[in-house]
């Protein structure tokens, strides 16, 4: 072998010095097997962790449509002016980065004529965490600042006009209660943090439809793999899995009706010339489907986009008229008179009264032995006698008293729950308050007194403690109407996947069917016909002329702390036609000027609208001022 | 009759010795095209196209140096060796400071590394002292003070520029020489001994007298940190070897492939030396485990060689010439590749042959001429 040719000079010495050799080569071979063969996956993985990025790419959010399709719900363009911190010029330590960012800003803040909104924490803060993203400076431009950006933008190195989706309500405050808004979510998910390196956060559903589909609008966001410099900026792209749009969902609200109703709740006369508080909530009484539901005051999902000043969004939050609130789900009232039908069908169910029951109402009823105390009816002078018909047009406080009291406190809240009182509709998007039927049980465990007659007199009449929701009122109504069928009322008709793939359809769904006759609920649907048909009937102004309303008033009376007088909130249920009935209506009026008036005219106006009968509608009949 | 001479010469080369030598050259040129690339569009530095030139003119200097006889070489060792000295104190008078240390010599962009003539230098007359003494005064201790003496002289010097590792490099050059010329081993244990003491007070000294005088940790202290404390500062100081690590490691048995390295396409190891200090860990992470041990072989086929050479050599001081060479070559070589991989401290010393570098391609080059001066001037029976 050559590089062992015998050696002319034996020596040792070199021998060893060849050993030393050898042992070194071998030592530098089997450290070299060590890091690249047992140890090379530990630095791939170092190797990949270095440089390797993931960010998350939020998907587009899905669009709301109502039944007919007319846009709720979508997303449009925001043009924003954006830096990328690493075309800034040469950049390689962290502690130029905000100097570097800040001289740059600060010629295109002169340039556009636009004041700076970001601050050095802000570009910290995006550096460290979202480094090779683009930084968003300005927000949401105008068109003809679009236009001057366009025009410097050759002289402003780093920054870029980008183009973000932007969460849009075309309808503007319509529905806005129902459709409900998006923020920030606060809560991302841990694992999805762990797993992206830059988190792009989805927008998330906050409220109504926005945030009963959240999961279905969202989408499932894609992903940009990207390798990157040791500076934290993109060297390369690897690739990109797009994200998935979010589906589409369809409402049962037809956007037609939905404005009347908001038109019409709105232009009520309210007392003490406040901004209006109500709600409408309009049902289709043969499926369950919600038409329309309206809330007052209300709100523009619109500002709620990253655009938006904080003060603002704070604004609308701290407004003591509570504009967020749905108040046809979410606030709760006393039903007064519109609560008698039920206790009329309960009287009636549990056989303890009978239709041709008598009553003479004398304006007031003694109850027990509070002779100091009578219990008044709402017409002081007294109503005469009275059957169950005339006592449910004229909505007698009196009959209902003795009746009431004859039926017993049990019946009676059987009758409420079998209607769904107490309880939440099961309405699909949730939100929903569950109001309060009272028992002699709670009224032992929550006030800790027992419960007396007139607990049950003033029960009968919807006072006491009852409280509703106007959509559970509404539901009555449509139980009425559907001559004892209660049914689930649902606002999403339907949710498919962006590639049209149905996941969800909202049906008719079957809740109870009540525990009484047909005679005996045709009995009372007749007397609500009264109530908006007869000349004296309480309801009489939500009559249309040409189709057949029945329904139902209600004034509760209620005190503002710290004020002597009391308000009226004014309700009317109904539902038409009588005969083959479509609709079912409940309105409600937080502080109506004419009492339970105001609430059956705007009923009056919306069916009028609903129907095709507009100019036909009866008008205010001039004369006699009817109360309940 | 000259030119026969010569051909006679060129005819009993060692070509062995010669093809290792060529490969090395080729994957130099190759790989520190490689360090400079840093993506397609990028701009590539010339310092590929600097090493072909450094290679031919190194390949003159090698022609040269093998073909004329070693032994009148080494007659002029005290020459060479006070131009050695002389270039040295010359650096450190009008030197330029880059990073730090005066160790370049230049003028209009050109420059040379006085350390590296040096430790020919030394090599050479170092040998040439050792060659002329009879075995019997080999065997004093004077001997072994005088070598000490020849070797400190520039030692000291380097030290001054700063340049610790090429320094260094003179200590196990003098003492294979001294080892293999036949000086008691008790001798040389006492000097090791002596060496260790010295430097176990001065250098700790000399930091502290720096870092006085500076205000600045000393960067050698850092390397001597990161080397015992892996995970010391892996931002700063621990940068480099962090990333060489990982260069290395991801490599993996059949590496990234050629262009591909990662960690040098997007800059992770230091742009600055990666064509000089830390090309392996380019080639290491681009050919993997089968191209380290490609290279690992080639410098195995170089050294052996060298000892075969020194083992034939016709007199003692053909045999020092070579093993000297072949000792300076191999600390060169496992000081670069350990410290690549975290087995030796991080020093500047460079690959022979491989790193880039004019003036440690021209030494290195000189030094295998050498090498082939002594096997073509062997006795032949």
């Amino acid at each position: 072998m050559i590089i062992s040719a015998p050696a002319r000079e034996h020596n040792p010495r070199l021998r060893a010095v060849g050993t030393i050799i050898a042992s070194g080569l071998l030592v530098l071979v089997v450290a070299l097997w060590r890091v690249q063969v047992v140890r090379g996956g530990d630095y791939d993985n170092k190797q990949e962790n270095q440089s390797l990025r993931r960010i998350r790419v939020p998907a587009a959010r899905g669009e709301i449509v109502d039944r007919n399709g007319v846009i709720l719900a979508n997303n449009r363009p925001s043009y924003d002016v954006a830096i990328y911190l690493d075309q800034l010029g040469h950049v390689s330590k962290k502690t130029n980065i905000v100097r570097v960012a800040q001289a740059n800003l600060g010629v295109m803040s002169a340039a556009l004529g636009m004041p700076l909104t970001i601050t050095d924490n802000d570009v910290l803060s995006h550096y460290e965490r979202r480094g090779p993203l683009p930084l968003p400076v300005w927000r949401d431009l105008r068109p003809e600042q679009v236009a001057a950006f366009a025009e410097r933008a050759s002289n402003l190195p780093g920054a870029d006009l980008i183009v973000m989706p932007v969460r849009q309500y075309p309808q503007g405050p319509l529905a806005a209660h129902l459709l409900g808004y998006v923020g920030r979510a606060d809560e991302n998910d841990e694992d999805e943090i762990e797993k992206f390196y830059y988190y792009q956060p989805d927008r998330v559903g906050r409220q109504g439809v926005e945030r009963a589909c959240d999961e279905y609008l969202r989408g499932s966001p894609g992903g940009r793999t990207i390798r990157v410099n040791p500076a934290g900026f993109v060297a390369e792209d690897l690739g990109e899995k797009e994200a998935e749009q979010g589906g589409r969902v369809t409402l049962t609200i037809d956007v037609r009706l939905q404005r009347i109703v908001e038109k019409e709740l709105a232009a009520a006369p309210s007392s003490d010339g406040k901004e209006l508080s109500g709600a409408v909530v309009l049902l289709d009484v043969r499926t369950g489907e919600v038409l329309a539901m309206a809330s007052l005051p209300s709100f523009d999902p619109n500002i709620f986009n990253p655009g938006t000043p904080a003060q603002t969004i704070n604004a609308v939050f701290n407004d003591p008229g509570h504009p967020m609130l749905n108040r046809a789900t979410s606030a709760r009232y006393p039903p007064g008179s519109t609560f008698k039908p039920i206790t009329l069908l309960a009287g009636l169910a549990s056989g303890a009264i009978s239709p041709q029951d008598t009553v003479t109402c004398s304006g007031s009823i003694v109850i027990g032995n509070w002779q100091k105390h009578p219990f008044h009816c709402w017409n002081h002078s007294g109503h005469g006698p009275l059957n169950a018909y005339s006592a449910i047009t004229e909505s007698c406080d009196v009959w209902f008293y003795e009746e009431g009291m004859k039926t017993g406190v049990d019946a009676i809240t059987k009758m409420a729950a079998e209607f769904g009182l107490g309880q939440p509709t099961g309405f699909d998007i949730g939100n929903e308050i569950r109001g309060l039927v009272p028992t002699p049980a709670w009224k032992r465990e929550q006030q800790g007194t027992q419960w007396w007659e007139g607990d049950t007199a003033q029960l009968s009449i919807g006072q006491s403690y009852l409280l509703v929701t106007p959509l559970q009122m509404a539901c009555v109504a449509a139980t009425f109407a559907d001559r004892g069928t209660a049914l689930h009322p649902y606002v999403v008709q339907r949710i498919e996947t962006a590639d049209g793939q149905v996941v969800h359809e909202g049906q008719l769904d079957v809740r109870a069917r009540l525990d009484a006759t047909p005679q005996q609920i045709e009995l009372v649907r007749h007397a609500m016909l009264g109530a908006v048909q007869e000349s004296y009937g309480t309801a009489h102004r939500a009559a249309v002329k040409g189709l057949s309303v029945a329904g139902k008033t209600g004034t509760a009376q209620y005190k503002v702390a710290g004020q002597e007088s009391t308000r009226d909130r004014a309700w009317f249920i109904g539902f038409a036609p009588y005969d083959q009935p479509q609709v079912a209506i409940s309105v409600l009026i937080e502080a109506a000027r004419d009492g339970s008036h105001t609430a059956a005219a705007v009923a009056s106006a919306i069916f009028a609208q609903v129907f095709g009968k507009e100019g036909e509608r009866s008008g205010a009949v001039e004369g006699r001022v009817y109360e309940d | 009759m000259k030119i026969k001479y010569y051909t006679e010469l060129v005819r009993r080369m060692d070509w062995l010795l010669f093809s290792a030598m060529a490969a090395l050259a080729v994957a130099s040129v190759l790989f520190i095209y490689s360090a400079s690339y840093h993506g397609p569009g990028q701009p590539i530095r010339d310092f590929y196209k600097m090493q072909m030139v450094w290679f031919v003119v190194g390949l003159l200097i090698y022609l040269v140096v093998s073909l004329v006889d070693y032994r009148l070489i080494c007659q002029w060792a005290t020459v060479w060796y006070a131009v050695a000295i002389g270039l040295l104190v010359l650096v450190l008078m009008t030197g330029q400071m880059i990073y730090g240390a005066r160790r370049w010599l230049g003028w209009h962009g050109f420059g040379i590394q006085p350390a590296e003539t040096a430790k020919l230098a030394t090599l050479l007359t170092v040998s040439y002292y050792l060659f002329h003494h009879t075995l019997q005064s080999r065997r004093q201790l004077k001997t072994v003070w005088v070598t000490v003496v020849m070797m400190a002289v520039p030692f000291v010097l380097i030290m001054l520029e700063p340049d610790l590792g090429s320094a260094l490099v003179l200590i196990p050059i003098c003492f294979g020489l001294m080892f293999v010329a036949g000086v008691r081993g008790k001798h040389l244990a006492l000097a090791v001994a002596l060496g260790i003491v010295l430097a176990g007070v001065g250098l700790p000294i000399m930091w502290k007298l720096k870092e006085n005088r500076t205000g600045r940790r000393d960067y050698q202290k850092d390397r001597l940190t990161v080397f015992f404390h892996r995970d010391y500062d892996p931002l700063g100081a621990g940068w480099n070897l962090n990333q060489s690590l990982i260069a290395v490691g991801s490599g993996g048995m059949t590496g990234k492939g050629y262009l591909q390295g990662t960690q040098n396409l997007l800059g992770y190891l230091p742009r600055s030396v990666t064509p000089n200090d830390f090309l392996f860990s380019v080639i290491a992470e681009e050919e993997g485990f089968i191209g380290s041990v490609v290279i690992i072989l080639l410098y195995a086929v170089l050294l052996f060689s060298g000892l075969r050479i020194a083992a034939n050599a016709r007199d003692r001081l053909g045999m020092l010439l070579a093993t000297g060479v072949v000792v300076m070559l191999f600390f060169h070589i496992f000081i670069n590749v350990g410290m690549t991989i975290g087995l030796m401290p991080v020093t500047g010393l460079p690959l022979p042959l491989l790193s880039y570098g004019g003036s440690f391609v021209l030494a290195s080059m000189t030094a295998l001429g050498l090498l082939q001066n002594v096997w073509i001037h062997r006795r032949i029976y």
